[in-house]
């Protein structure tokens, strides 16, 4: 039962979101404070909370051309290359970053350049032969803010081609060789994010959790050392969805419009564009603070038909006639895409008004390539997209930096999101040139 | 690197420099400084980066060679006496003549090319350490040898929790609830590890699997109950809502089915519970049953098979059987054996096989078993440039992969001697894959038909499945299809080009055409890629005249122009052709020249490493798992069994089933002598 001042900072909430589906115009309420033990949703004083700051760790498969690529100048004035047109007018909301090392890369080890460059740069971690030889730095970071959301942290897909290896098509990962998949499929994801429940299919679903938790810890206690391991995954899943089993006020689900269950699946921009809008609103409503969007696979296979490029997959078109001047533009146009959808996400965070400001400047979103050079599998000189005004990144600027992943992932980390990691691999200092 | 950092560094690599010029100089005789743990200290790195270990490991190329390393994660113990046991490789009377110094150094022929530089501290480690090996006097060398026998690996414990893999799901859901909608087709995809999906390792449950499997429950156990119970899963009529009685009997009838095994007193109260207390609050019998279904299908219980013995074994015995010939749960029969104690000797276990693999059910199991091991989903998911072959797709893929699937199954079910998976002088065919192979057209789809006596193709190597899937979109890879030939047919791993290293061949232009012979020359020009290319290339060499997409080229025709590129629109494409040199052969296999898929398929019936190898495969398939050193008798009795069946898989199947690494740690005792 609800009270009378509860209804009332309900209907503000409502408010918020804008139930005529034109822009969100009022601050939300953060998230967990909306939910009572049960997962219920009651109302909350609106609009006291600090506002947080999100992480996005964008990845796009393969590699770049660099010449259309990195800027030449760096500072300020620098000139829009042909892949960054599209971020023309969020010039001043990105740092565009290059020279950025991955040494783990270059371990000797099992795995081929893609393999090794992919574990390298999420996890700062030699590739195991299975799968990322640690945490990924998105998981790192929500190990430490992401604890109060109803989801620690969100993994988000598009395209689906691939060789099919764990570390192909994953980018997130728990910990060495726990790779945490990405929900490709954006009604799904919609019904993860906002499907609307009712109290009692909640507290059914709960009791059904605690029995299977209770079992899984029976069985753990009586087996091996290795096989706990396994139990102990399934225990920490479950826990993660307990803490997800709740519900929105169904007049949520009326502002955020439902993705159509069918249309063309393999239109990736449509599918980019859908999955984006769903983060958009997922960190709107403060369910989450973390998440990463694999738009493009590791060593990806996709086909560009809305491009014109149909007679090769992706990967195929970094090598063999790419450094043909018809190969070059067919990178330049499938990099050029990549950041286009970069675009359209920040577009969408500066969209939603939060505070004083836009959600985009309570966030922080770094576009990553597995490879420079793709060609050549190039692992050193990385270049990247740090986006948003959280913390004290510096923007509208291009810098060569002098540093290795972890090094910008700490940085990034501590001096931006507000996640105190205090070290991660391969990292041993802070880059002073970008905050 | 800070300055004092960098200090400590220099200060380390004096001190290695000092000990190793040591070790050098008292090079004749052995050294006193030199003990049992400068091996593990001084030398053992040293090899780990000369990366020895990737084809002298446990499934490297050199696996078969008398040099093996330690697994990863080796001991220390373990390590030191690895280092003790190369002493086989020592010739004590004159070391510097040992095979242990001669091959990495390359004074002598060594596959795997020069590891270690003649004259470098690398070296004088070694020489070191083999002067130690050959000082040591008989007794203590007697003395290493138990050692170095108490030091293998030994009692380790195999996992005992498997996961129900995806098919494996939709086959149990079907079997138990009726249900056909196949949910695991929404589940996170499964990765192959070891070759296959089904690999203990590669089974963790993230948070994004576990919704699936909440969601795919639900939606099942609705199902199920829906409009009351259609499919008669309860057991007699409810006297009312909240009968106690019969909800108990339907958690424990349906419990044994979902465990796959009796279920224990407390879970019956625990279910029990759930179920009363949904239907009290919903007065209706059927939402109790349905909250019981949806529980027990995410439990541990369901999702897993957990093997801890006692009085379950025959049980976990029952699954077992089932999971790995059937792909599913186990059928009445297979309980009711199981509830009389009817799976406890070889001989019932070998009864009940037999009977299973009578069933269709078999057929599908053992076909999951081929299109993960010939990689199905690499032929099914491949595609191919449009523009220069534009019969290739879909529909002529799925018929290639269904050609090796008939001749597996006509051999397998047929009785036949499965080496002709390689020399088949006959195939399965639809009329569209006769056209592409130049074969008289079949006189039903798929019915067999014989290669003509000058074909070069031969078995499985001359099907389009596996010479599509080792191809690339507009040409083929030498290198891919050495690569699947070694890792699937000979069960030898090849290590992963170094990093760093730019992989990508000569292009191929107008001016300068080139054949792949030619452009695959490159790998030869550079030690590092030579090591191990010249194990894989000269086996696909032989497999150029077989393009893309499998059809037979007599010469290599390159087509330029006519694309899509600048200034190309008014031109008509000009097409080179090249002659193709196919002489093939197989380093470290003796006499191994070939020039034709036919040939290589001979050399393979006929070559241990591959009869060995399809014992492997099969191995991992149905344990889950890599073999360990204490399965090797296990793999060695399966060899000679397959062999001395004339290659019978069913017996080769039946062995495997039988045997201890299938049935678990303790053999399950002879049978009992007959009454009377």
């Amino acid at each position: 039962m609800l009270t009378s001042s509860q209804e009332l900072s309900r209907r503000g909430f409502l408010r918020g979101v804008g139930l005529s589906g034109a822009a969100i115009c009022v601050g939300l309420p953060a998230f967990e404070s909306m939910f009572n033990a049960g997962g219920t949703a009651y109302a909350a004083e609106a609009g006291v909370d600090p506002i947080e700051t999100r992480f996005i760790f964008w990845f796009n498969g393969n590699g770049i051309i660099e010449k259309y690529w990195i800027p030449l100048e760096d500072g300020e004035d620098f000139a829009l290359t042909p892949c960054l047109t599209p971020l023309a007018r969020f010039r001043q909301d990105i740092h565009v970053l290059s020279g950025v090392d991955n040494p783990a890369a270059r371990l000797p080890g099992p795995g081929n350049g893609h393999h090794n460059s992919m574990s390298g740069l999420v996890a700062g971690e030699m590739f195991s032969g299975r799968g990322a030889g640690g945490a990924s730095i998105d998981q790192a970071i929500a190990q430490k803010i992401g604890n109060n959301s109803r989801f620690r942290s969100l993994q988000i897909g598009v395209c689906q081609e691939s060789f099919g290896e764990s570390i192909q098509r994953n980018m997130s990962w728990a910990g060495r060789d726990r790779p945490l998949p990405p929900e490709m499929i954006p009604h799904r994801l919609f019904d993860r994010l906002f499907g609307s429940k009712e109290q009692y299919w909640i507290e059914r679903k709960k009791s059904i959790l605690d029995a299977v938790s209770g079992e899984a810890k029976d069985l753990k206690k009586a087996l091996g050392r290795g096989d706990q391991q396994r139990l102990e995954e399934y225990l920490n899943s479950i826990r993660s969805l307990e803490r997800s089993v709740a519900s929105l006020p169904p007049e949520y689900a009326q502002v955020v419009e439902q993705p159509p269950e069918g249309g063309d699946l393999k239109d990736w921009p449509r599918i980019a564009k859908l999955q984006t809008d769903l983060l958009v609103h997922a960190l709107a409503s403060r369910q989450t603070r973390v998440a990463s969007y694999m738009l493009t696979k590791c060593q990806g296979l996709s086909r560009f038909p809305w491009l014109g490029y149909t007679y090769e997959r992706h990967h195929e078109y970094t090598h063999g006639r790419v450094e043909s001047p018809e190969g070059q533009r067919i990178m330049r146009d499938i990099n050029r895409w990549h950041v286009e959808e970069f675009a359209y996400l920040l577009g969408k965070l500066k969209s939603i008004p939060e505070g004083s400001g836009t959600l985009l400047d309570h966030t922080c979103a770094l576009f990553v390539h597995e490879h420079a050079e793709a060609n050549s599998h190039k692992n050193a000189g990385l270049a990247m997209i740090a986006a948003g005004h959280a913390g004290q990144l510096k923007t509208g600027r291009h810098t060569r930096l002098t540093g290795t992943v972890g090094d910008l992932y700490l940085t990034l980390a501590e001096e931006v999101v507000g996640a105190k990691l205090d070290s991660f691999p391969t990292a041993d200092k802070k880059l002073t040139e970008i905050v | 690197m800070g300055g004092h950092r960098f200090q400590r560094f220099i200060r380390c690599v004096a001190l290695l420099a000092a000990a190793l010029g040591a070790a050098f100089q008292t090079a004749s005789a052995q050294d006193a400084s030199v003990d049992e743990s400068f091996f593990a200290k001084s030398l053992y790195p040293v090899l780990h980066a000369a990366q020895c270990v990737r084809c002298h490991g446990k499934s490297g190329v050199a696996s078969e060679t008398r040099l093996a390393f330690p697994r990863d994660g080796a001991s220390p113990e373990q390590v030191t006496a690895f280092g003790l046991s190369l002493a086989l490789l020592v010739d004590r009377k004159n070391p510097e003549q040992s095979l242990l110094l001669q091959k990495p150094t390359r004074r002598i022929k060594h596959t795997g090319g020069q590891r270690i530089k003649p004259d470098s501290d690398e070296e004088r480690a070694l020489v070191a350490w083999i002067n130690y090996l050959a000082g040591l006097s008989d007794e203590q060398l007697q003395k290493n040898r138990e050692r170095i026998a108490a030091a293998l690996p030994r009692g380790e414990r195999m996992p005992t929790v498997r996961r129900l893999t995806h098919s494996q799901y939709d086959h149990t859901v079907r079997d138990l609830l009726g249900d056909q909608i196949q949910p695991a087709s929404s589940f996170p995809k499964e990765d192959f590890i070891s070759g296959f999906k089904n690999q203990v390792e590669g089974q963790g449950i993230s948070p994004l699997q576990a919704e699936a499997y909440g969601l795919a429950a639900e939606r099942l156990a609705r199902a199920a109950f829906r409009g009351g119970d259609q499919r008669g899963l309860v057991p007699g009529q409810p006297a009312s809502p909240t009968d106690a009685q019969l909800a108990e009997k339907f958690v424990r009838q349906f419990g044994l089915k979902a465990f796959r095994r009796p279920l224990a007193e407390n879970e019956v109260r625990l279910y029990r519970e759930l179920f009363l207390r949904e239907a009290g609050r919903t007065q209706d019998f059927y939402s109790g049953a349905t909250i019981v279904v949806e529980a027990m299908l995410q439990s541990p219980h369901f999702l897993f098979r957990a093997e801890r013995g006692a009085e379950n074994a025959p049980y976990e015995v029952a699954s077992r059987l089932s999971y790995f010939l059937w792909d599913t749960m186990p059928d009445a029969e297979l309980f009711q054996a199981a509830e009389r104690g009817e799976l406890a000797s070889r001989e019932q276990v070998e009864r009940a096989a037999r009977r299973m693999l009578t069933e269709a059910r078999a057929t599908a199991s053992l076909e999951e078993f081929l299109a993960q091991w010939m990689r199905f989903d690499r032929v099914l998911g491949a595609t191919r440039d449009r523009r220069r072959f534009r019969e290739f797709g879909t529909e002529l893929a799925a018929a290639m992969a269904e050609e090796t699937r008939r001749l597996f199954n006509h051999l397998v079910w047929d009785d036949q001697n499965f080496m002709e998976f390689f020399t088949a002088d006959y195939t399965f065919v639809s009329s569209d894959l006769a056209r592409l192979y130049g074969l008289p057209a079949p006189t039903e789809e798929f019915a067999r038909v014989s290669y003509p006596p000058d074909s070069g193709r031969s078995g499985v190597l001359g099907h389009g499945s596996f010479l599509v899937l080792t191809s690339k979109p507009a040409e083929t890879s030498p290198t891919a299809r050495g690569l699947f030939i070694r890792n699937q047919f000979l069960g030898h791993e090849v290590p992963p080009p170094p990093p760093g290293v730019n992989t990508v061949l000569p292009a191929v232009t107008e001016n300068a055409p080139l054949t792949n012979r030619q452009r695959l020359e490159t790998h030869l020009n550079s030690e590092a890629c030579a090591n191990c290319h010249r194990l894989i290339d000269p086996i696909g060499l032989a497999f150029e005249q077989y393009n893309a997409i499998g059809v037979f080229q007599k010469k290599l025709q390159l087509q330029f122009g006519g694309g899509r590129g600048q200034g190309n629109r008014d031109r008509q494409p000009t097409m080179i052709e090249l002659d193709l040199d196919t002489a093939g052969h197989i380093q470290g296999i003796e006499n191994s020249a070939f020039s034709t898929p036919k040939e290589l398929g001979k050399l393979l019936a006929e070559s241990p490493a591959c009869q060995k190898c399809i014992v492997k495969q099969l191995f991992r398939y149905a344990l889950g798992r890599e073999e360990t050193p204490q399965d090797q008798p296990v793999l060695e009795s399966l060899l000679v069994r397959f062999r001395d069946s004339g290659f019978r898989f069913r017996e080769l199947i039946v062995g495997l089933v039988t045997s201890d690494s299938f049935l678990g740690a303790a053999p399950p005792a002879p049978s009992p002598p007959a009454p009377g």
